[in-house]
């Protein structure tokens, strides 16, 4: 008989296998499910999911079909960085109210449109559904048409009722369906090269992007668009002539990689800037992919010269966190992309979770972390609390919501969501990043939070 | 001449809020009770992005649980997400309080919430007793999202709390305050004006604490986590034994009202103690209520930020434009206190619609003999066109104007909520005289810094 393992921390009994161990047992947790009722979750919904993904197209008015709250608790927190226009960072909202929800919202969502068509003129219009629109069953595609044949501009439907699903992952693919059925495609570029690629899942948030794209460029790869950081809607709709997709984010972008493949016959590899040895093998995979001996030549001379000018900048910072452990507390993507960056500032990866992991990211994990290490699945903030109080990493990656709940229990905290400053990816974004968790784990403040004042 | 000049919005299109919808209110309201849970019957975003905004501004955990509903409830109902949510936050959390928080989409669907709470309780004492279950409190709320603002969430829970909690038994000569949706720093500046005029008081409800709580590792409960602080639900039962109620706002005083209606404890609502003559009606209610003398020591406060208007305002600021956005009562409250400094309220802006916002505006130009351009309902899109043609020396509001005051090159001086740019704001009061001496230097420095700086103004000037 196997013998009975102990829960890794106290809870529900149904949510017990929503963590595990790695190498005991299956080593992937129960995921995607239904959060249970009445716990305080990290999740969102569907619709801050689609939100997400689209909400980088800077030259695009972003407009929420809803009561105020959607728009006003969402607009201008994605630290996406823009480098022409800030169009996306305005909170547009049809301020659903009363009468509409009686009535119906289609004629103000129309109105809304064409008043925000008048006075941005921008490259789209994203309407977003909330599940206000989807329960008083207004039809937003037939008002996007419509308004899109009145005013010339792109008016784009994004069905993403917050309450159509448990797991956030459902909005990213429908704010993927929402560019796969409007967007790509719609516009030929006017030349094209045999090195044309899209950036696809790359948000640039604090920058990330502009971390590699100079790396991109060196090696000798176009850039017809990046889908969707720092990107405009005109670009993207000429996404279905790469040669190549290179896929950052694999949690919600791909799904709009794969549905490329088997559209316009794009094929795909997933690449990851985050840490030196992820950098310089995403750099080889994309020059092998064209197999181009110019390219191949110029790609080992970037990553050599990419890692001379780094060499020894993160030195001091290694020797400082050598052996400390680090928990991750992700949405998805950073849970396996950034275990081998930690290694190679010599920290271990002690816990790894998702809030929204389906099999194959807990597979991916699997793969990424070594035995012993604790994988959790859609921890609840009681859990959380437990897990660091009991295992006491000495720091946790994790979003906002997440960050004060770490710091009041002495456990040092990085932001590596919306919210971060720094831009992390590619060589040089490796320095900052290693600067950055040094300050986190090294701050000398941790040493203050007891007192023997009162002999406890 | 002195008028108000109401500025409609002519577009459909809220572009760049100054409001949120109801719940975010009662979240807040909610978590100024001791070990109270709020549970949102909603989506789940519906409590995550709240959380994030709350956390953002406050830099503290937000610990809010949502039914997480999803598609089959919009069909069918929420009644098991709500039944078994309940029980868990019962169960797991052994809270003092459960708020339920309605959202868009129950409100819509038509849960019965009250039938739903029964069920729960019928089905809890079944698996923790009869005893145990009736010390949790359960309070529904109603918070429609498609009707007011925030403010009017916080309204509908305070009063749902007070209605459905408070118990009349002995008189206990205490004073409650509803302090609005204010700062850590504002409650705790009303609590010791109450403790120098030797009144204890019922801050309904008390969010001091909860949102601005110590880092101490070994005192922090874990089992489950709760903050410090917050009013215990014995006191919200009191408070219907309470000499008299401050409704600091009389946006959201219908708790206050209601305590009047039920058990005759005398109401006072608004102003907000902004500025120096809402601070003195302030005292003067509380002395009405109480029979307290006004003390030397709060005379000598006074007297601090009298000093530092003397100091300061006809040097620095007398004159100077301002547009002032926000929720109405701190709005109001502030453009009476740069009337008072002698500045000049040149615009007052608010999200919500309530109608006794333009009528009090009114009163702030006739007494500054000034001309106020105000627009109700508004948004930030509506600030940003008015300041093109209509420039201002300075904005007051919440960092969300950042943008529109970088663009337009005016400093901005940030109150309110929600503040993410700036460190420090939820701490320090803006109610009070020591709130009044904290706002003058922080308007006097952002003045001097940006007008006076590069003159190469001299330090004794």
């Amino acid at each position: 008989m196997e013998p009975k393992l102990e829960p890794i921390v106290e809870t529900f009994k149904s949510r017990e296998k929503h963590m595990c161990v790695k190498g005991e047992g299956l080593s992937i947790p129960v995921c995607d499910k239904a959060s249970l009722p009445g716990t305080v979750t990290q999740r969102t919904c569907v619709y801050g999911g689609a939100r997400i993904v689209l909400m980088p197209i800077t030259d695009s008015i972003h407009l929420v079909h809803g009561p105020i709250g959607c728009a006003a608790c969402t607009w201008d927190i994605r630290g996406s960085k823009s480098s022409r226009e800030d169009l996306y960072k305005k909170g547009c909202s049809t301020d659903l109210g009363e009468k509409d929800i009686i009535f119906g919202g289609e004629k103000k969502l129309f109105e809304t449109v064409i008043e925000l068509r008048k006075l941005y003129n921008p490259g789209a219009i994203f309407v977003y559904a909330t599940c206000v629109a989807g329960v008083i069953g207004d039809d937003i595609k037939a008002v996007c048409k419509k308004t899109e044949e009145v005013t010339g501009c792109r008016v784009i439907p994004v069905q993403s009722e917050g309450f159509q699903d448990h797991n956030k992952t459902k909005g990213h693919w429908i704010g993927c369906d929402a560019l796969l059925d409007y967007v790509i495609g719609t516009r030929e570029p006017e030349k094209t090269t045999p090195f044309d690629i899209n950036v696809v899942g790359e948000f640039n948030v604090a920058g990330d992007f502009w971390g590699f794209k100079p790396l991109l460029e060196e090696v000798g790869v176009n850039i017809i668009s990046t889908i969707t950081g720092d990107s405009h809607v005109d670009e993207i709709a000429q996404a279905h002539r790469a040669r190549l997709n290179i896929v950052q984010c694999q949690k919600s972008s791909n799904y709009l990689a794969k549905k490329m493949e088997k559209r316009y016959g794009i094929p795909s590899i997933k690449v990851n800037f985050f840490g030196l040895e992820q950098t310089v093998n995403s750099l080889r995979e994309i020059a092998d992919f064209f197999g181009d001996p110019e390219m191949i030549e110029r790609t080992e001379k970037i990553i050599e010269s990419g890692l001379a000018e780094v060499e020894h900048k993160t030195d001091e910072y290694r020797e400082r966190l050598q052996g400390k452990t680090v928990a991750l507390y992700v949405g998805g993507n950073k849970a396996w992309s950034l275990v081998r960056a930690f290694e190679e500032l010599g920290m271990g990866v002690m816990m790894s979770g998702t809030k929204n992991g389906i099999r194959e990211d807990y597979e991916r994990i699997k793969e990424a972390v070594r035995d012993g290490t604790i994988i959790v699945d859609d921890a609840n903030s009681t859990e959380l609390a437990r897990l660091l109080k009991k295992y006491r990493p000495n720091l946790l990656i994790s979003g906002a919501k997440e960050k004060y709940i770490a710091l009041k229990l002495g456990v040092p905290f990085c932001d590596f969501n919306h919210d971060r400053i720094s831009a992390f990816a590619g060589f040089n974004g490796f320095v900052s990043f290693a600067k950055e968790v040094d300050a986190s784990v090294s701050s000398p403040i941790f040493d203050l939070t007891s007192t023997s004042l009162r002999g406890d | 001449m002195s008028c108000v000049n109401l500025i409609e919005k002519e577009r459909n299109a809220i572009i760049n809020p100054l409001k949120t919808c109801q719940p975010l209110g009662a979240m807040y309201a909610v978590t100024g009770i001791r070990r109270a849970v709020p549970l949102v019957h909603g989506s789940q975003g519906c409590s995550t992005f709240v959380r994030y905004s709350l956390s953002r501004h406050f830099r503290e955990p937000s610990e809010i649980a949502v039914t997480s509903l999803h598609e089959d409830a919009a069909v069918f109902g929420g009644r098991r997400n709500l039944i078994e949510g309940l029980q868990n936050v019962a169960i797991r959390l052994n809270p003092s309080l459960i708020g339920v928080i309605t959202t868009c989409s129950s409100e819509i669907i038509g849960d019965d919430i009250i039938g739903f709470i029964k069920t729960a309780k019928k089905e809890l004492a079944e698996k923790i007793g009869e005893e145990k279950t009736e010390k949790i409190k359960i309070v529904p709320i109603n918070t429609p999202s498609f009707v007011e603002t925030h403010l009017k969430g916080y309204d509908n829970a305070v009063k749902a709390l007070i209605d459905h909690i408070a118990e009349p038994s002995e008189p206990n000569e205490k004073i409650n305050i509803i302090p609005g949706m204010v700062n850590p720093g504002d409650i705790r500046e009303i609590k010791h004006i109450l403790g120098l005029m030797d009144i204890e008081g019922i801050v309904l409800t008390d969010i001091s604490d909860p949102f601005d709580s110590p880092l101490r590792p070994s005192a922090t409960e874990l089992k489950p986590y709760y903050p410090k602080g917050g009013t215990t639900v014995e006191e919200i039962v009191d408070s219907a034994n309470s000499t008299g109620t401050i409704s600091l706002t009389k946006y959201a005083g219908s708790g206050a009202v209601s305590l009047e209606k039920k058990y005759n404890v005398p109401v006072e609502l608004g102003p907000i103690p902004i500025g120096v003559q809402n601070t003195d009606q302030f005292l003067r209610n509380l002395k009405k209520l109480t029979g307290q003398d006004v003390t030397d020591d709060i005379l000598d406060e006074r007297g601090l930020l009298i000093d530092s208007m003397a100091d300061l305002s006809s040097r620095y600021l007398h004159d100077r434009t301002v547009a002032i956005y926000g929720d109405p009562e701190i709005t109001a409250g502030m453009a009476r206190f740069v009337g008072e400094l002698g500045m000049v309220p040149q615009l007052v802006l608010t999200g919500a619609s309530n109608k006794e916002f333009v009528p009090d505006i009114g009163k702030v130009a006739k007494e500054t003999g000034v001309e106020i351009d105000t627009m109700v309902g508004g948004d930030l899109r509506q600030m940003e066109v008015y300041l093109k043609d209509n420039p201002v020396d300075l904005l007051i509001g919440s960092s969300d104007g950042r943008l529109i005051a970088k663009e337009a090159e005016i400093p901005l001086v940030r109150i309110g909520f929600p503040v993410y740019d700036r460190v420090g704001y939820h701490r320090h009061p803006i109610v009070g005289y020591n709130g009044g001496i904290h706002l003058i230097d922080l308007i006097t420095n952002t003045v001097l810094e940006n007008y006076y700086e590069h003159q190469h103004w001299k330090l004794q000037q």
